[in-house]
């Protein structure tokens, strides 16, 4: 099927999609700072991207072609391993802030 | 076993920064378990679609890890994996969210009752 080459993009899109009502219906305000989520994001991209190329390249796990794109960055690095380290950390901090407006506390 | 390692390592490097460097606190903050709680619940349904055995997505190669998957096909290493992630993530946001924080609350602060939650907010 065609667009099964799109599961793991299509997963990682459909988790920004559910969050989202946290940034606009809960107030997380999280998008709306984009400094302090740059800032936030950096050193575990880095780290954890690092730590997925040198996973991949000692066979820790592998990717089923049949799910990715195929688009890969240097290192056998599939675009949506990228995505997924982008997408998780924003779901997270939009969850916590999401939960601190609602309990109204630090 | 060697994704098992690190996996274990990096939670433990996560919970050294916070607490001999960082210390932001988040560990004693309720805030943080329910949302904790919360991310847990949604991640093992995204991990376990990542990882079923039936159709996986990520393929595991058994000789790196413990063998051991919970629930479903989830391995066990990747609510560590996760963890260090996550937290690590957290913990730099609530530092950027101190002083130095160039987008702090600028539109809502002053403007409603909110103002006391973006003060108390500091630490």
């Amino acid at each position: 099927m065609g667009a099964d080459r799109f599961q793991y993009l299509i997963l990682m899109g459909l988790c920004l999609v559910i969050t989202l009502p946290l940034e606009f219906l809960f107030g997380a305000r999280v998008w709306r700072r984009p400094r302090r989520l740059a800032a936030a994001m950096g050193i575990p991209l880095a780290i954890f991207v690092v730590w997925d190329v040198i996973a991949i390249a000692r066979e820790h796990w592998e990717y089923n072609p049949k799910y990715v794109t195929g688009w890969e960055l240097p290192f056998d690095l599939p675009v949506e391993e990228l995505a997924f380290f982008l997408v998780i950390p924003i779901c997270s901090l939009l969850t916590l802030e999401a939960v601190r407006r609602v309990l109204r506390r630090d | 076993m060697e994704y098992t390692w690190a996996s274990i390592v990096a939670v433990l490097v996560v919970v050294a920064v916070e607490l001999l460097w960082l210390r932001t606190g988040i560990f004693r903050k309720v805030t943080f378990w329910i949302s904790y709680a919360i991310i847990l619940f949604f991640q093992v349904l995204v991990d376990g679609w990542l990882t079923k055995l039936s159709a996986p997505i990520v393929i595991y190669n058994p000789d790196e890890n413990s063998g051991i998957r919970i629930p479903w096909d989830i391995p066990v290493e990747d609510y560590l994996f996760g963890f260090a992630l996550i937290v690590l993530t957290i913990l730099l946001w609530e530092r950027a969210g101190g002083r130095g924080d160039a987008d702090r609350d600028a539109p809502a602060a002053g403007s409603s009752g909110r103002t006391g939650t973006a003060q108390k907010r500091r630490r």
